[in-house]
């Protein structure tokens, strides 16, 4: 059980893969560089020559990564050049994370990450495994090898305790998801990118011929097709990553299988949630939906963020007996309180400034009419919206901070899980006797903090006395892991 | 919780503070210089941009040295329980917080030439999600700060 494991022989092919994508910009222009002047043959040679160099090292890279687990810790041996060797014990690990990409599933692969809390387990990552290997993994770092024994009678999960996502709310959230932001936004650069080309070619003449002639239409309805294509984008992407979602509980654990190309396995302990966190997306708040998602202190489900999600779409309205099913201590209806009325105006201010001066400026400098000024009501308004979705309240267990920056936010924390509480008041703020209260908590590298701004001094006060343990009965609360 | 933390750092800090400040400070001098050497004196213009960056810079340099230090000095007030860190700071934006012991990952002194000099030493404390500092201690008092919260918080042992 204790001698040392290499991978399957495809992770040299997926190492080179995931080369090849971290590294794609610079192997891009050292591909348009190296091409020169476009001359066929020398392309072929670069092109030959980087292919070759990157599959040596993927080789190389599997030769020299060995691992092996047992049911105190994983160890990995790895490197080329520098060795490194790593242990990662079993208490510590935060969430276990198996993911088919692409290439696995040619194969029937799977590649496994072990997340401990920081940064350092990013190298736990075998990037090409059986199947039956990551189950072995799994288990032995979950359970250790008493429950390894009985697999067989583990495997069966009664129907109560899944919950896949249906078809309808799968499009709906795809259709609504938040990262149409961020899709138009690369859009947007790539076409910056590209324009100076189109427009040398008949795409150009292609385009202005499909579009109405006068410019304002052109314009209006270039943006038109550009946001219909962010849309389109961020729909796809969401119904690839989230596609099969499903979320099963077990004893101690909760396992997300979400995916359709790229299929992911997230194996989340429950001991090591860190905050839940209610998201009502802007597009998805007028229709009273919102999703979930836990914090873990490793990286969680994106890079560096520490989140992953339990439940893509859910009715605003469940969200309370959802998580009375899942996480019961997460569910509660503390007492909370809002920013008293006389905060309002500094939220608007802090919503309108920048907003007010690029206005102010236009005003003065380009000598626009009064009617710019009506720019800053949509700011006024956000800051309205701002100042009525702040809260902040707790019960002896859990403490319930919301806010919104543009989602609406709401974070429960157990008390045993907060890192640290800040009150503070700035000299205005101390003027109008008005305090900022901040709760962090670990996810990811770096932390989550929740705000909750301009709240009324003696609640913020309270809420940081609530975390001191001057009670003996809270104090037997915090139960060893 | 409404009583505020009683321990205060050494007074001696203060002077450490001002230094560092004198000198930290000063590379802002560098902006003024940057600027004539960039437009040169010739201009009233630039000269007077050149005199009113300087003024106001050495007014905030002035500021750093002899105001700032005595203030955040006054502010400056921390308690250590077999529960919580409690820390008090901020000159402009009063600050307070509270850590638990049992969320403490890792207690650290620190000493740069300047404290050194003062025979001071500042105290680090990590928490899985932030980093806090006391920024100046009596070298044997922070010793023994670090040695405290790493008992007390070996005693609320909890994982992250």
């Amino acid at each position: 059980m204790s001698e040392f494991r290499r991978q399957h022989p495809v992770a040299a092919i997926t190492r080179a893969v995931d080369l090849i994508r971290d590294n794609f910009i610079t192997i891009l222009i050292l591909m348009v560089v190296g091409a020169g002047g476009s001359e066929g043959v020398a392309f072929i040679w670069w092109f030959t020559g980087l292919l070759f160099f990157l599959l040596t090292a993927g080789v190389a890279d599997w030769w020299r990564f060995q691992y092996w687990a047992d049911k105190e810790k994983l160890n990995i041996r790895q490197g080329v050049l520098v060795r490194k060797n790593l242990t990662l014990t079993r208490e510590r690990i935060q969430v276990i994370d198996v993911t088919s990409g692409v290439v696995q599933r040619l194969f029937g692969l799977v590649s496994v990450e072990v997340q401990t809390a920081g940064s350092g387990s990013r190298e736990a990552y075998l990037s090409a495994v059986t199947t039956e290997e990551a189950e072995r993994l799994t288990a032995l770092l979950r359970n250790g090898y008493r429950q390894l024994a009985d697999e067989g009678t583990e495997a069966a999960v009664s129907p109560e305790s899944r919950y896949p996502l249906p078809v309808r709310e799968l499009l709906i959230a795809a259709s609504t998801s938040g990262s149409f932001g961020i899709a138009l936004s690369i859009i947007a650069t790539l076409f910056s990118q590209v324009e100076p080309l189109l427009t040398e070619t008949e795409i150009h003449e292609w385009f202005a011929a499909a579009l109405p002639e006068t410019d304002t239409l052109f314009f209006v309805s270039l943006i038109a097709v550009f946001v219909l294509f962010a849309w389109l984008l961020s729909f796809l992407g969401v119904l690839l990553s989230y596609g099969n979602f499903c979320l099963e509980l077990r004893d101690d654990e909760m396992v997300i299988t979400r995916g359709l190309l790229e299929k992911k396995r997230i194996t989340v302990p429950f001991n090591r949630i860190q905050a839940v966190r209610v998201v009502e997306g802007v597009m998805r708040q007028p229709f009273g939906f919102a999703n979930i998602s836990v914090e873990s202190a490793g990286f969680g489900d994106q890079k560096g963020s520490g989140s992953v999600v339990i439940h893509p779409l859910i009715r605003r309205s469940r969200v309370s007996s959802f998580l009375r099913e899942v996480l019961p201590e997460y569910d509660g209806e503390p007492r909370t309180s809002k920013p008293p009325l006389r905060s309002l105006t500094r939220y608007m201010i802090r919503s309108t400034a920048v907003l007010a001066i690029a206005v102010g400026a236009l005003w003065l400098l380009a000598g626009t009419g009064d009617w710019i000024w009506v720019l800053l009501l949509p700011g006024l308004a956000w800051g309205w919206l701002r100042h009525r979705d702040a809260e902040a309240g707790a019960d002896e267990r859990r403490l319930l901070l919301c806010g919104r920056v543009l989602a609406r936010t709401t974070a429960i924390v157990l008390k045993n899980r907060v890192q640290d509480v800040t009150v503070s008041a700035s000299l205005i703020q101390r003027y109008r006797n008005l305090m900022n209260l901040e709760v962090r908590v670990a996810s990811g590298e770096q932390g989550r903090g929740f705000l909750v701004r301009e709240m009324e001094p003696e609640r913020a006060r309270e809420l940081l006395g609530w975390m001191a343990i001057d009670n003996p009965f809270l104090q037997t609360e915090t139960e060893g892991t | 919780m409404k009583t505020v933390p009683q321990q205060r750092v050494p007074p001696r800090a203060i002077r450490a503070w001002q230094w560092s400040a004198a000198l930290g400070n000063s590379t802002l001098f560098l902006i003024p210089l940057v600027w004539a050497l960039v437009f040169g004196m010739d201009d009233p213009v630039h000269i007077r941009v050149i005199l009113a960056l300087s003024v106001v810079l050495f007014g905030f340099w002035l500021s750093g040295i002899f105001l700032f230090p005595f203030l955040k000095w006054k502010r400056w007030r921390y308690n250590i329980d077999r529960h919580e860190i409690d820390l008090q700071r901020g000159v402009l934006i009063h600050q307070r917080t509270l850590i638990p012991l049992s969320r403490v990952q890792h207690v650290d002194t620190r000493q740069g030439p300047l404290l050194r000099w003062y025979t001071l030493a500042s105290v680090t404390i990590s928490t899985a999600a932030t980093t806090h500092e006391i920024p100046a201690l009596d070298e044997v008092v922070a010793e023994k700060v670090r040695d405290t919260i790493s008992t007390y918080a070996r005693l609320a042992e909890e994982d992250v």
